[in-house]
């Protein structure tokens, strides 16, 4: 079938199978692999990334279901060189050691921080329910969640 | 934010939070096939034919590989690892597992095909059009169903599936010690099965250049040696002929030290087929056929005399192999869990019998600590069980029994020694640290509230990776750039060597860590070394690291001297430079390394003069530690919440503070994962895995530990170079004994006898339920 | 995944022709289910309509003393949405506990309530709010809409409109999820309805349902300990690798307390 989308800011028409998931899509048809695939049964998050400003796992969204939508990858979050505040505080607190399930963790993130801009410990354990590491034990995750949180709110106020 | 001024705390970390890391499967080559496992859906089975021909026809399929293709092809079994000496002298039974089947199957999930097809789901459309006729066996999945006398027998050699029986210490004296014994204890433990899970799925790409007759193997790795040598022994093809090659690896955790089947049947079909052949396993195929970790039981007899002295343990030890000897298992079973089987303690006479059983289930290897979390669990277990028996405090039991810092090094009664420690230190710090003395108080708070409090400790000591390469190398290359390369051989699967041995360089040199690129396993840099594994890297490969900066400087210092007309012994060494003057503020005459670097000449095939190596020969070490925790259950759900997880290491000399912190909170985890939730579980009738997905098996997520205060108790071991002992898999090692013993003690206040692992809610209830009939 | 055709949904109508033509075709909105199902190819639909974007299928109105949620409503959606909030929040709730984040951005209402898994949360909700399923062709109770596992009265053409939930005079759902999959063990919405008390139990049995004899002892005694002594038939629940039916109807009872507590 053929499909428009934008990813990362960037509109392309494509072709592909109906049955192509949109991971697959971004890591074999645009070379978008920063998007990882971890597990079968939806559960691992590394394959998370924005769909018209939503957190959702790719590997269980049809790329024909994101025909016409706006999509962000890991690789569209940062503006050129200048890091997202997300980026910066996981490597600032150790939050990734593998780093696989890093780009899904951002994202991930990201989104939880969209809706609470301000989030309790509560909150990011909720946020990030979706999210599987085996490798920081996740208190550095939580610790950079928080830190981009006062990074964004920060920056949100000198701009204001 | 100023984000133009962002310094990323490792080096690894800016292509990894942008999504510009290259795992296994982000790679591909023009042309490339891609390959699907056909596998045994029987535990046991005798498999009378395997049809293909379906399969063949099937669209875009290119060739189909089975048993008989790795007989032609003169490929041998899966690596068995070192045979274990048996009690009466004689070498263990090996069963070594097939690349691919041959007449028999013995676990669900084994391999029987590969099908190499065009896509990836023409493969797969492919492989399930092959019909294997299986003639169904009994099963047995569980150590005790396959030692039941009648039992079906797995391997015709192995009779009552036993593999081999493995003895450590001395029996006599332990009898002895347990008949003038005031008290003692028996506790039988298991350290379940449980899947290794790195959130990485396993995946290889293999291109074969015939003109060169070279092999370049793309597949995670802890190291290229281990993983080339496995390949070379499986297919014959010597070492120089294979490259392999991992960029970035998503977790390994022991489980990705060499090859299995499918990486050497790549290497045969890319030969066969001229084209470089791809293969992405599932995560379905991780719970099925990757090798599986821990599937242990450690029964523990204590003694003690009427003061509680500890006058020996006895120890029986059961290790799952799973279907075949694959790897580590044996080892785990024997020597890891012998080496350090009286823990911290001073304790006279020590035994162990161990036995290594086949199951029909997946083989067994290595998953962090292999074996050395587990006994150190075992041990903390037993005594805490001790203390409640017999009504010690088992803060002073252990006091009483720690070896005392005047006793390095100490010998143990079987044979290990122990350079150095400071237990009673480092528990008391913990204890300190967790408010330990104010737990009473609390736990009748939470009483009140309706919940019930434990803490529990766990006073751990594990024996790190002595490694087998005789020494570890790194070789520094002075590069055009004006910066210095240095190879070794220990990959990173996640612990930041590029960072950590880039510092240990600089530090040396007094130069800028971003002067320093380490790079692991290149395939143009032939050197002697270990891969990462028993948290030995940093030391081992770290020392090494801090020799070649040592050498470095020899090597400069002539050359310098030329450059400042000096005499060479006259110069010192400061900031970075040599200098006439003796202080950063009088330099006198200078000339820093680097400078001095870009100065010197290359000789004609590139080399550079300071171009050179460093070496370290580095034995096992002895991290250990002692971490406490604390929990409170909800007796109406069986829910655990982990109140406080307080650890104090002592890891020897720290180099990279944050990265240890970050192993640790790793290792703690695990060891949670373990004791709240995972378990490999089969159908005992059936032989069908029960637990293969996520939606059963429960990893541990944000919030099942949600605060972690770490705090350290160094001991600089005189062992290497760094004096660093190591720290990938001390959070295990700490984690099992502290959150059981804390679990043990909260539903022993309730009357529950000891359980096992996973405590997970529907245990806890029903084990409390029982007691509150 | 196995070979099909995707096509977007033009109308409610063209969707249900293209069941009525196609036994094979199935309807797809948020995919939760149906994609993972799909991928381990054990379903194998010959074509798949997706439902959802179609406007008849979206929206959450307030009409008169009840809220209508639009079959495509996303679970995120429900959970954030002021109107919901303000008038059911233990629905508000409910939905915002489905899954994790991901998931909520995607699952659908209808397309959770079609399906029928004994451990989602939706049916209980349904179930316990008296809820009444408006599809294409009529309007079905909800005490009449779930018939089993993974079976409803759906017709094999007919496609949820809408969901019409009747406000309760107050209500509570807590849920206790599998560590593994995130799934109900058992989740129970308590709600006191003009209609009478409703206690409605998923996750713990082959189907959601309603432990009458709590209503019962709730309708004399609102409190979390009336129900203590309430049967429960642990013989009609499951047992699996997660928990015996016994620690089943242990969670039913708890979660139970738990949202009466929450009411009190």
């Amino acid at each position: 079938m053929n499909l428009e989308l934008t990813v990362n800011g960037k509109t392309q028409s494509m072709q592909c199978e109906d049955r192509t998931l949109l991971v697959d899509l971004l890591r074999e048809q645009i070379g978008l692999t920063g998007t990882h695939v971890g597990c079968d049964t939806s559960q691992c998050g590394c394959c998370t990334v924005h769909l018209d400003g939503q957190a959702v796992k790719s590997c269980t969204v049809l790329a024909a279901q994101a025909d016409g939508s706006s999509i962000t990858t890991i690789e569209g979050l940062a503006h050129g060189d200048a890091l997202h505040p997300v980026q910066q505080a996981f490597s600032a607190c150790h939050g990734l050691q593998c780093g696989y399930c890093t780009p899904g963790m951002i994202m991930a993130s990201t989104d939880l921080l969209r809706r609470h801009p301000d989030p309790t410990d509560e909150q990011i354990r909720e946020g990030l329910a979706g999210n599987l590491c085996r490798c920081t034990g996740y208190v550095n995750i939580v610790a950079a969640v928080k830190q981009a949180a006062s990074l964004m709110r920060a920056a949100g106020s000198q701009s204001a | 934010m100023n984000t133009a001024t962002f310094t990323p705390s490792r080096v690894e970390d800016l292509r990894l939070v942008t999504g510009r890391g290259r795992y296994t499967a982000d790679w591909n080559l023009p042309g490339q096939l891609h390959a699907h496992m056909v596998r045994s859906d029987r535990a046991h089975a005798l498999v009378r034919g395997i049809d293909t021909s379906a399969a063949k026809a099937s669209p875009g399929v290119v060739a189909i590989l089975t048993a008989d293709d790795v007989k032609a092809a003169g490929y041998t079994d899966i690596p068995t690892g070192a045979p274990v000496k048996t009690a009466d002298g004689s070498m263990q039974v090996k069963c070594a597992m097939p690349v691919l089947a041959t007449d028999r199957v013995r676990f669900v999930g084994q391999p029987i095909a590969m099908v190499i097809a065009e896509s990836a789901r023409a493969a797969q459309d492919a492989a399930e059009q092959i019909m294997v006729d299986y003639e169904d066996l009994v099963s047995v999945t569980s150590m005790d169903a396959a030692r039941r006398p009648g039992a079906p027998e797995l391997h015709g050699v192995a009779a009552g599936n036993l593999s081999a029986v493995a003895i450590a210490g001395d029996e006599a004296a332990v009898a002895a010690a347990f008949a003038r014994a005031a008290m003692t204890t028996t506790l039988s433990m298991d350290s379940q099965r449980l899947a290794v899970a790195p959130m990485e799925l396993r995946a290889c790409l293999v291109d074969y250049d015939a003109s060169a007759d070279r092999y370049t193997v793309y597949t995670p790795t802890q190291g290229m040696l281990g993983m080339r040598g496995s390949l070379s022994q499986i297919s014959g093809v010597t070492g120089d002929k294979i490259q392999v090659i991992a960029e970035d690896v998503g977790g390994s955790f022991g489980l990705r030290g060499g090859s299995a089947s499918e990486q050497a049947l790549l290497m045969l079909a890319a030969r066969r087929l001229g084209k470089p052949v791809k293969w992405v396993s599932s995560r379905s195929e991780h719970f099925t056929s990757e090798w599986h970790g821990r599937a242990l039981r450690l029964i523990g007899h204590i003694a003690l005399d009427a003061q509680h002295n500890i006058l020996a343990i006895r120890w029986e030890h059961q290790a799952d192999l799973g279907a075949y000897t694959c790897y580590f298992q044996a080892f785990i079973g024997t020597r890891n869990l012998s080496v350090t089987m009286g823990g911290v303690y001073r304790i006279p006479a020590l035994f162990a019998r161990q036995e290594l059983i086949f199951t029909n289930t997946a083989p067994v290897s290595a998953y962090r600590g292999a074996g050395r979390p587990d006994i150190a669990y075992a041990i903390e277990r037993l005594i805490d069980q001790a203390a409640a028996e017999h009504g010690i405090d088992p803060v002073e039991l252990r006091r009483r029994n720690f070896i005392p810092n005047d006793a390095f090094p100490y010998t143990t009664a079987n044979g290990t020694v122990y350079d150095s420690g400071d237990f009673d230190g480092t528990m008391s710090k913990a204890l300190v640290m967790a408010d330990y003395a104010g737990f009473a108080a609390r736990r009748d708070e939470a009483a009140r509230r309706g919940k019930l409090r434990g803490i529990g400790f766990g006073c751990y000591l594990e024996a790190s990776g002595a490694g087998g390469a005789p020494k570890d190398v790194v070789r520094a290359k002075f590069a055009a750039d004006g910066r210095i390369d240095v190879f070794g051989v220990t990959g990173s699967s996640g612990q930041g060597h590029e960072t950590s041995f880039a510092q240990i360089v600089a530090d040396g040199l007094g130069v800028s860590p971003a002067a320093i690129r380490y790079r692991a396993s290149d395939p143009s840099q032939e050197l002697v070394g270990n891969g990462t594994g028993g948290s030995r890297s940093l030391y081992g490969a770290g020392s090494a690291c801090k020799m070649l900066a040592a050498r470095i400087l020899e090597l400069a210092r002539a050359a310098a001297a030329r450059a400042l007309d000096a005499a060479p012994e006259s110069l010192q060494y400061v900031d970075g430079g040599f200098q006439t003057g003796s202080a950063t503020s009088d330099p006198g005459k200078r000339i820093g390394l680097l400078e001095l670097a870009g100065r010197l000449a290359r000789s004609a095939d590139g080399a550079h003069p300071l171009d050179c190596e460093g070496e370290a020969v580095s034995g096992a070490t002895f991290p250990n530690g002692c971490h406490v925790a604390e929990v409170e259950i909800d007796p109406q759900t069986g829910v655990t919440e982990v109140i406080a997880y307080n650890a104090v290491d002592d890891l020897g000399t720290v180099i990279s503070p944050q990265l240890v912190q970050g192993q640790v909170h790793g290792g703690v985890l695990q060891g949670a994962g373990q004791v709240f939730g995972e378990q490999i579980i089969y159908d005992d009738d059936t032989g069908q895995l029960l637990t293969g997905s996520f939606m059963d098996y429960p990893m541990p997520r944000v919030g099942w530990v949600p605060n972690i205060r770490n705090d350290y108790n160094p001991v600089p071991t005189t062992l290497n170079a760094l004096g660093a002992k190591g720290v990938g898999e001390s959070g295990c090692s700490g984690s099992l004994p502290a959150l059981v013993n804390a679990m043990s003690a909260a539903l022993r206040s309730r009357g529950v006898p000891p359980m096992n692992m996973p405590f997970t809610p529907a245990r806890v209830w029903e084990a409390l339920s029982e007691r509150a009939g | 995944m196995y070979p099909f055709t995707y096509e977007r949904a033009s109308s409610l109508q063209h969707s249900v022709q293209g069941l009525r033509s196609d036994p094979e075709a199935k309807l797809l909105a948020g995919g939760m289910t149906l994609l993972p199902t799909m991928k381990m190819r054990l379903a194998a639909p010959s074509r798949l309509i997706d439902i959802a974007r179609l406007a008849d299928l979206r929206g959450i109105t307030r009409e008169g003393n009840t809220i209508v949620i639009g079959a495509a409503q996303r679970h995120g959606e429900v959970a954030a949405d002021p109107t919901v909030r303000a008038a059911i929040p233990a629905l508000a709730e409910l939905a915002g506990h489905i899954g994790d984040p991901q998931v909520r951005a995607r699952g659908t209402l209808g397309g959770s309530i079609a399906n029928n898994d004994p451990a989602a949360d939706y049916p209980a909700a349904l179930l316990g709010l008296d809820a009444t399923v408006i599809t294409d062709r009529r309007s079905i109770a909800a005490a009449d809409f779930f018939l089993g596992l993974f079976t409803t009265a759906l017709e094999p053409d007919e496609i949820i409109r809408a969901v019409r939930f009747a406000l309760p005079r107050r209500a509570a759902y807590a849920k206790f999820a599998q560590a593994a999959s995130g799934y109900a063990m058992a989740g129970v919405m308590v709600a006191q309805l003009d209609a009478g008390i409703r206690v409605a139990v998923t996750g713990a049995g082959p189907g959601v349902f309603r432990w009458r004899e709590a209503e019962a002892a709730l309708a004399g005694k609102w409190s979390s300990d009336a129900i203590a002594g309430c049967a429960l038939d642990a013989g009609a629940l499951n047992t699996d690798l997660h928990g015996s039916a016994a620690y089943r109807a242990q969670l039913v009872r708890v979660m139970a307390a738990q949202a009466i507590d929450r009411l009190s």
